[in-house]
């Protein structure tokens, strides 16, 4: 799939967004062949780099002419291959559309091109006051436009939810070329709700070049605990406890015992003890009054559940303390091995210990190492397998782990994906929670967006012709 | 061709599917009795229905109580398909905080139960609690508390939906983060029946907030209060509702008169008064008089009426503190009458222009006057100030005839004056022959080829809801 491309498409492309812009030589291309998923990589034949909508939509027809597949991919930090040119065609990054257009404190909403890193519109946003609420733990690498393309969550999505509630709009350029408004000027949709559909369709619809989003005030106060228990068991009772007494806490994570292992001994060292089973972080938002009996009721929870230790932050700099050991996970993670597979799934929140045990149990089947970091409050999990490339029984043995684990996910009333995304990796689950009518009615949606297939094409869906 | 359709339908349905022919005539749009009405009771009996309508090419007018059956627009229907008799509470597990239930469950019923165990679904739409989930689900419909609760798409994890074709597709699920396939959840959602026949909903709950608190500020006209209605919109405090009503007091009337600000405000004890103390401080601070008096003792339980506040003195200036059970009768009252009004439009911009917004009203209101009607038109404007919406509402225009004319008239000029600023103008509810005339949606911008491309891949035969959207 790597031939090259005809040099009069080649030539057509540079006149849309100057020579430089492109560019089609291997070791250039090198860094487009994967993203934060490594798991699968696909040379694209080129990758142009516009900077205006007009400019992608210029690059969309040429493709469209030539029906060449056109791949967006915003900052790479994708963990389900979406970004890939998987059929060949060319990658559109968007690593120059980093323009914040618009900060509209009067109407909490902010217009930005798509290349916007999610943590620079919140630097932009927080003079006035405000900030944009989804919150992936890539945030200051990852761009809005991916967040667009992924629905991504975040720790915080507990109370505040996931990207689709806060986006109003979107410019989009669809994939014969054509530019289109979406919703837009903070309106609710009145029909359709084809920024909601556009939202989470990981590239398949066109490529959103331009992302109005609503924004909120920053909250005035938080307050962070951290507990610590013998068992990741009694952490998920404290989460129930908490959940139960009607509290709604911004964030509520847990990490478990191999996960704070592997934290404690690398260089992001939180001091979470290496002894415990898990580590529970819970955090309020809100005004000032009541969050502290709001964190005297969930330390009670922690307690009643069987916490050994429940520490407090006592300002900025100890709340950032608190979470170092779950914000860091994965890069922690990352030295346990030399690969490390991130899985994502979400299970109704009381499944959540039946669901782990469940985990524990395939881990130890399997001869694998599991690390879980988890979204408790959402039920979204991260059950994490290390192993080693190289080794390709072992790799063999991931595979099938992974496999039955979704298949435990989905038993459960759960799905295969919370946050992550379908991209290539998760395709071979969708028969899991799509029937075939179903799949066919996902096709015909993609179709009324992209008639000819060639916005990034073989992620999220099946082709017809595989059989589960 | 009436009976014809109605003795096919009595092979295809269980008894008891097929309402009695006599209860047609209270399912008339536009004064047009349905051939049929049926109320089957399982996705199953939908999908037989809708796959025989699709090859018959009979049209079909999804519904749940039929309590606004011409809300998105006038329908030429053959049949209506009410899901009022799928009402079951499939799935609740409160410590989920989520539920799954048949859409012909009525928001009143939910709240029973989900209420027995500290819990609601914060939705307040148009219409009241007594319309049915899928109804809420299928035209997208909420209140005051959208300010900061959202909208039925930010509450719904997923849905059934039988296709035009009687195809039974289920989309989401019942967890909060579900990114698998596209979200055609959030698509049927606000698709006025014209994707399918929402059967079945999973949706979020929240907690009940232990306190609930409503202040109510008066003002000489609705445009006095903006200065403070804009205070709360740009408040960092967690309000749970904005809303400007004009005229005050519950009352439909003359909307250039007396009008009120209602903040509410829900959390536990300690942070309701926290936030009750900042808000009061916030609306008094924009006014030049000041607040005549507040009396911040709790309130017995009581029904609406104008006795029911805790403050003293009257008029513009005085904030009334409503609690629990005052504050919630509130609430639910405020828009109720709009069921009986003639005309309903909702106007949207962006909130900053809500002046504007509201000034042009006025004019269109003061024109309103003037015109033909079958008594003096009594108006009510209710803004959801921090969204952008103001719902216009006007009982006493004629239904049909030559009186008409001018308020189709008046009325496009306000559509043109709205898409001008960028905004639009929804007719919700109207006289057939104006709605025909006026249109229910406006030109907006949206993109409608990729609309009618994705109701093609749900109602491939165009039976559902003609007329409606791209139908």
């Amino acid at each position: 799939m790597t031939d090259n491309l005809p040099s009069l498409v080649l030539r057509d492309l540079e006149g849309v967004v100057g020579e430089q812009w492109v560019f089609s030589d291997p070791d250039r291309l090198l860094v487009y062949e994967a993203d934060a998923q490594t798991a699968h990589s696909a040379r694209p034949q080129a990758v142009v780099l516009p900077c205006t909508t007009e400019q992608v939509a210029g690059v969309a027809q040429v493709l469209h002419k030539h029906a060449i597949p056109l791949v967006p991919r915003g900052a790479g930090t994708g963990l389900s291959g979406g970004a890939l040119a998987l059929r060949g065609g060319v990658v559109v990054g968007t690593s120059r559309m980093t323009r914040i257009l618009e900060i509209d404190p009067e109407n909490r909403r902010a217009l930005v091109q798509c290349g916007v890193l999610n943590s620079e519109l919140n630097r932009a946003a927080s003079p006035h006051g405000l900030y944009y609420a989804p919150d992936p733990s890539s945030q200051s690498a990852c761009t809005i436009g991916g967040n667009v393309a992924e629905n991504s969550g975040g720790p915080h999505c507990l109370k505040y939810g996931v990207t689709s509630r806060y986006v109003t709009g979107l410019r989009v350029v669809l994939p014969d070329g054509r530019i289109t408004w979406l919703g837009g000027q903070g309106r609710e949709p009145a029909t359709f709700d084809l920024v909601g559909l556009f939202v989470g369709s990981e590239g398949c619809f066109g490529l959103a070049t331009e992302v109005e989003v609503a924004l909120l005030p920053l909250p005035e106060a938080t307050r962070t605990l951290l507990a610590i228990f013998e068992t990741i068991e009694d952490a998920g009772r404290a989460v129930t406890a908490i959940i139960s007494k009607g509290l709604l806490p911004a964030a509520l994570e847990i990490v478990d015992h191999n996960t704070i292992r592997a934290v404690e001994a690398s260089i992001f060292a939180a001091g979470y003890p290496t002894d415990a089973g898990a580590a529970l972080v819970v955090e309020f938002d809100g005004v000032e009054a009541g969050l502290d009996q709001h964190a005297e009721e969930a330390v009670r929870c922690c307690a009643a559940a069987g916490a050994r230790e429940v520490r407090r932050a006592n300002s900025e700099r100890e709340r950032m303390a608190l979470w170092k050991g779950r914000k860091k996970a994965f890069g922690a993670m990352g030295r346990l091995a030399p690969d490390l597979l991130v899985q994502d799934a979400t299970v109704p929140r009381t499944r959540l210990p039946a669901v782990l045990a469940r985990i524990s149990e395939i881990a130890r089947r399997y001869n694998l190492q599991v690390a879980n970091v988890f979204h408790a409050g959402d039920g979204n999990l991260h059950p994490n397998l290390v192993f080693d490339r190289r080794d390709p029984e072992e790799t063999r043995r991931v595979e099938q782990a992974s496999a039955e684990i979704m298949m435990v996910c989905v038993e459960a009333g759960g799905t295969i994906t919370g946050e992550h995304g379908v991209g290539v990796d998760k395709r071979k689950y969708m028969h899991l929670v799509f029937s075939p009518i179903e799949m066919e009615v996902l096709r015909g949606v993609k179709k009324a967006f992209d008639p000819l297939g060639l916005c990034n094409p073989g992620k999220v869906l099946p082709d017809a012709s595989e059989a589960p | 061709m009436t009976t014809p359709i109605r003795s096919l339908l009595r092979d295809l349905v269980a008894p008891g599917a097929l309402l009695p022919e006599a209860a047609s005539a209270s399912w008339a749009v536009e004064g047009r009795a349905p051939a049929a009405v049926l109320a089957p009771s399982s996705e199953e009996e939908v999908g037989r229905i809708l796959e025989r309508a699709s090859q018959e090419g009979w049209k079909v007018l999804p519904a749940g109580f039929g309590k606004w059956l011409a809300g998105g627009g006038p329908v030429k229907a053959d049949l209506v398909v009410s899901t009022q008799r799928i009402c079951e509470l499939t799935e609740y597990e409160p410590a989920d905080l989520t539920f799954t239930a048949g859409a012909g469950l009525s928001l009143s019923a939910l709240a029973e139960v989900t209420g027995a165990h500290g819990q609601w679904l914060p939705l307040d739409p148009p219409g009241g609690e007594e319309g049915s989930l899928g109804a809420a689900m299928a035209t997208g419909a909420a209140g005051s508390l959208r300010q900061w609760f959202g909208t039925p798409r930010d509450h719904a994890l997923g849905l059934t939906l039988v296709s035009g074709d009687g195809r039974v597709l289920r989309w989401g699920g019942r967890v909060v983060k579900n990114v698998a396939g596209f979200d055609v959840t959030r698509l049927c959602i606000g698709s006025w029946g014209t994707l399918g026949v929402i059967t079945s909903v999973s949706s979020r709950l929240f907690p009940l907030p232990q306190e609930d608190l409503t202040l109510v500020l008066g003002g000489s006209t609705a445009s006095s209060l903006l200065p403070q209605a804009r205070a709360m919109a740009l408040s960092s405090l967690p309000l749970a509702a904005i809303e400007l009503l004009a005229p005050a007091g519950g009352v439909q009337g003359d909307p250039g008169g007396p009008a009120e600000l209602v903040v509410r405000v829900l959390g536990s004890t300690e942070e309701v008064d926290a936030m009750e103390q900042r808000a009061v401080r916030d609306l008094g601070g924009g006014r030049a008089g000041g607040l005549s008096r507040l009396d911040r003792n709790p309130v017995p339980p009581s029904t609406l009426s104008s006795s029911h506040g805790s403050s003293r003195g009257s008029g513009a200036g005085t904030i009334r503190l409503l609690r629990g059970e005052a504050s919630r009768a509130f609430h639910r009252q405020r828009d109720s009458w709009e069921e009986g009004a003639d005309l309903v439009l909702r106007l949207t911009a962006l909130p900053s222009l809500l002046g504007t917004v509201l000034r042009i009203a006025e004019e269109a209101a003061s024109v309103w006057k003037g015109l033909p009607a079958r008594e003096p038109p009594r108006m009510r404007f209710s803004s959801h100030v921090g969204a952008g919406i103001v719902r216009v509402a006007v009982a006493g225009i004629p239904m049909d005839g030559g009186g008409l004319g001018e308020w189709i008239e008046t009325l496009r000029g306000l559509r043109g004056r709205m898409e001008e600023m960028g905004g639009s103008l929804t007719l919700s509810k109207g006289p057939a022959a104006l709605v025909l005339e006026v249109g229910t949606w406006g030109g907006g911008e949206d993109d409608v080829a990729l609309m009618v491309g994705l109701k093609q891949q749900f109602d491939p035969r165009g039976i559902l809801a003609p007329g409606r959207l791209v139908g």
